[in-house]
C-alpha cells in the first residue's frame, strides 16, 4: 500500500479535508454526548436500591399523601423504615439562574436509608438535633461557597412564610454521595419544621407528604409489600401507587416523553448526516483520482490497492475526526457534569461511549470509502486512464 | 534476433449500444527484442488496443499476445499485475503523474512494488532521474516542472523497475517540437544504450523517424512495416 500517497491525497485538499474532519468530530461528539445522557440515565436507575420502595399518589406525582398513612404502613411486615419526602421547590436568594432542589425529609430515618451518603463536614446528629438545620450535598456547597454553621435563606414558591420573610435553615452537614442515582446537588431539612409551620399558621401550603420512602428489612420479598400498600388504600382516601425505587426513577425520568428513544432517534439522524456528508466527499476524492487509480494499476498495483487507498483516506479523515470529537467529549466532561448533576447524576463518559464514537466512525470510513473504491477496483485499467483521456 | 513480442492471430472487439467494432482483425505480427518500433495508422486502426494488449492492460478475445516469455492470454487479472510491474513500463500522452507526490516519489512508485529497501528505492528512482537529465528536480512536484521534464519524470518512471519493454502512446502528443524531439532523442537512447525494446504508437511522422521500424495498421489489419535507415551518428552506444 503505498502509505504516502494516501497522506498526500489527504493533504492534497487540505480544506475540504479538514472540513470532513471537522464534521466528523462534531457527529462523534454529539453522539457521544447523546450516549453518554443516555447511558447516565441507565446508571442511574442501575444503581437504585434494591430494598427501597416509593409510595406515591396513584393519580400524580403532584398530588400529595395524608400524613396518616405513615403509621397503617409501619404495620406492614418488612417494612423497617419509612421516611417521608416533601418537595418543597423553593429558590435560594443568591440563585440568579440555577436551581436546586430541596425536600423535607425525616431526619431519624433519612442516613441509615441511603448508606450510599456519607458525611464529610459538619455532623448528622447537629442537624438531626437542630429544627431549623439542613444538610447539603457538596457539590451545592461548593457551588455556593456554603460551609457549615451558615445560615441559608430560601424564599418558598409552595410554602410560603406569613410574615412574608424567606425560610432559613442552618448548614450543619454536608454529605457526599457514592452513588449516581442520589446526587449532591439538594438539600434536606426536617419535615417536621414545614409540617408544624404550617399548623401553627407561620407558613402556607399543601400539608401533606409528597412521597414516602420504605426501607425494606432483609430477605423481604418488595412485591408482597408493593402489592400489600397498595391494597391497603384501594379505597381511598387517596389511592397509592407503590413502586421500586428503579421503576420510580424512571416514571420521572420519563415524565417528558422517552428520552433515551428521543435522544436515540437524534443521534441516529446525526449519524446520517454525517455518513451523506463523508460519502460525499469519497466519491468526489474516487472521481477526481479515477485517472490517478489508473496510473497505479498499469503500474500493476492491484485493484485492492486502488480501492484500498479510498477506504484508508475515508478511515484517516473519520478517524482523525473522531479522535478529536472524543477528545472534545472529554475536554467538556466535568464542565457537562456539573451542570447535569442535579437531573442526571450518572452523566459521564466511559469505554463504551468512546468505543461507541470510535465504532461509528469506523463504519462511517469504511462504507462511505467503499462505495468509490470498489468503484474504483471494477473499473479497468484502460477505462480508467480513458476517462479523462 | 529473438522476438521480444508476438501477436499470434488476435482479435479485439468492443461493443457500444448494441454495435460492435472490431478493433484488430486476426492480426498476426512479431517484433523483435532490442528494437525501437514505432505503431501509425488512422484513428481507429487498433493502434492503443494493440498496445494495452502488450502491456496486458486489456485481453484479446481470441488469439495469443506473448511478450518474452510470458503468454499474457493465459493470466488473470492480479497475475497480469504482477507481470506489468515487473516486465513493462508505460508513457502516456498526458504524462500521467501524481500530482501530490515530487519527481522522485512518481518515480519509486512502481518499486513499491518490488523486493527493494526504501533505501534502495530511493536510490534506484535517484538513478532513473539523473538517467533522463532530472537529478536536479528530483524534489519537485509536476506542476513546478515543464512539460517536457514531466514527459522525462514518466520515462524514469517507465525504467524505473528496469523493464524489457516501454510502451509509450503518443508520449509527445502534448508537447511542442524541439521538447518532443528531445523526449524521442531520450526514447532512442533508452534503446540503443540500455536496448529496451520500445513500442510507441504516434500519428507525427517525425516521431516515427526516430523507431527503427514503423509498424502500420489499418482497420485492425497489420498494413506494411518500414524500416528506418539509421544515420550513422545516432549511435550512441
Amino acid at each position: 500500500m503505498p502509505w504516502k500517497l494516501l497522506l498526500r491525497n489527504v493533504l492534497g485538499h487540505r480544506l475540504r479535508s479538514a472540513l470532513t474532519v471537522l464534521s466528523v468530530a462534531v457527529a462523534v461528539f454529539l453522539i457521544c454526548v447523546l450516549h453518554a445522557v443516555t447511558s447516565g440515565l441507565a446508571r442511574t436507575l442501575d444503581a437504585s436500591a434494591a430494598n427501597r420502595l416509593l409510595v406515591q399518589s396513584a393519580v400524580s406525582l403532584y398530588v400529595d399523601l395524608p400524613l396518616s398513612y405513615q403509621q397503617k404502613m409501619a404495620a406492614v411486615p418488612g417494612i423497617e423504615a419509612i421516611c417521608k419526602w416533601q418537595w418543597f421547590g423553593g429558590r435560594y436568594e443568591q440563585d440568579k439562574g440555577g436551581f436546586f432542589a430541596q425536600f423535607g425529609i425525616d431526619a431519624d430515618t433519612f442516613l441509615r436509608s441511603y448508606p450510599e451518603m456519607s458525611i464529610a463536614a459538619g455532623r448528622y446528629e447537629d442537624f438531626a438535633g437542630q429544627r431549623t438545620a439542613c444538610i447539603v450535598g457538596q457539590q451545592l456547597a461548593d457551588k455556593y461557597g456554603w460551609r457549615v454553621g451558615q445560615t441559608v435563606p430560601i424564599t418558598g414558591t409552595i410554602f410560603t412564610r406569613t410574615d412574608g420573610r424567606p425560610w432559613e435553615f442552618t448548614v450543619q452537614a454536608i454529605y457526599q454521595s457514592r452513588s449516581p442515582s442520589f446526587d449532591e446537588q439538594q438539600m434536606f431539612f426536617h419535615y417536621d419544621y414545614l409540617h408544624e409551620s404550617l399548623q401553627q399558621g407561620g407558613a402556607v401550603g399543601p400539608d401533606g407528604v409528597g412521597v414516602y420512602m420504605l426501607r425494606l428489612g432483609p430477605g423481604t420479598d418488595p412485591l408482597a409489600v408493593q402489592q400489600a400498600v397498595d391494597a391497603m388504600f384501594e379505597n381511598g382516601p387517596q389511592r397509592v401507587q407503590t413502586t421500586t425505587e428503579a421503576e420510580f426513577n424512571r416514571q420521572f425520568i420519563t415524565m417528558l416523553g422517552d428520552v433515551p428513544a428521543l435522544l436515540r432517534m437524534v443521534g441516529g439522524a446525526v449519524l446520517f448526516a454525517i455518513f451523506f456528508a463523508v460519502l460525499n466527499t469519497m466519491i468526489m476524492a474516487g472521481r477526481e483520482r479515477t485517472r490517478d487509480l489508473g496510473v497505479l494499476k498499469a503500474l500493476g498495483f492491484t485493484d485492492a490497492t486502488a480501492a484500498g487507498l479510498l477506504v484508508g483516506e475515508a478511515l484517516l479523515l473519520c478517524g482523525l475526526g473522531a479522535a478529536l470529537g472524543g477528545l472534545l467529549g472529554l475536554a467538556i466532561e466535568r464542565p457537562m457534569q456539573a451542570v447535569t448533576a442535579a437531573f442526571l447524576p450518572g452523566f459521564g463518559f466511559d469505554g463504551s461511549t468512546l468505543l461507541l464514537g470510535a465504532g461509528i466512525a469506523l463504519a462511517v470510513g469504511v462504507i462511505s470509502g467503499l462505495v468509490p473504491g470498489l468503484r474504483a477496483a471494477r473499473l479497468t485499467t484502460v477505462q480508467a486512464l480513458r476517462e479523462v483521456g | 534476433m529473438a522476438a521480444a513480442i508476438a501477436i499470434h492471430s488476435v482479435t479485439k472487439t468492443y461493443h457500444r449500444g448494441g454495435e460492435s467494432l472490431r478493433v484488430l482483425d486476426d492480426l498476426e505480427l512479431q517484433m523483435e527484442a532490442g528494437t525501437f518500433y514505432a505503431l501509425m495508422g488512422p484513428s481507429g486502426s487498433g493502434k492503443t488496443t494493440l498496445l494495452n494488449l502488450v502491456g496486458g492492460l486489456d485481453h484479446a478475445d481470441a488469439g495469443r499476445v506473448v511478450v518474452g516469455d510470458t503468454d499474457l492470454t493465459s493470466l488473470d487479472g492480479s497475475e497480469l499485475a504482477r507481470w506489468r510491474a515487473a516486465h513493462v513500463g508505460f508513457v502516456f500522452q498526458g504524462f500521467n503523474l501524481l500530482p501530490v507526490l515530487t519527481a522522485r516519489e512518481n518515480v519509486e512508485l512502481p518499486l513499491l512494488l518490488a523486493p527493494l529497501s526504501k533505501a534502495q528505492r530511493r536510490e534506484q528512482a535517484e538513478r532513473a532521474l539523473a538517467l533522463v537529465g532530472l537529478g536536479d528536480r528530483m524534489d519537485h512536484k509536476p506542476r513546478e516542472l515543464s512539460g517536457g521534464q514531466e514527459q522525462r519524470v514518466a520515462i524514469a518512471r517507465a525504467i524505473a523497475t528496469d523493464p524489457q519493454v516501454i510502451l509509450a502512446d503518443e508520449p509527445t502528443g502534448d508537447l511542442d517540437r524541439t521538447t518532443a524531439d528531445a523526449v524521442l532523442d531520450l526514447l532512442q537512447r533508452l534503446n540503443r544504450e540500455l536496448n529496451k525494446t520500445i513500442l510507441m504508437v504516434t500519428h507525427d511522422p517525425q516521431a516515427a523517424g526516430f523507431a527503427d521500424q514503423v509498424i502500420h495498421l489499418d482497420k485492425g489489419k497489420l498494413g506494411r512495416i518500414d524500416r528506418n535507415e539509421r544515420p550513422a551518428g545516432a549511435r550512441r552506444v
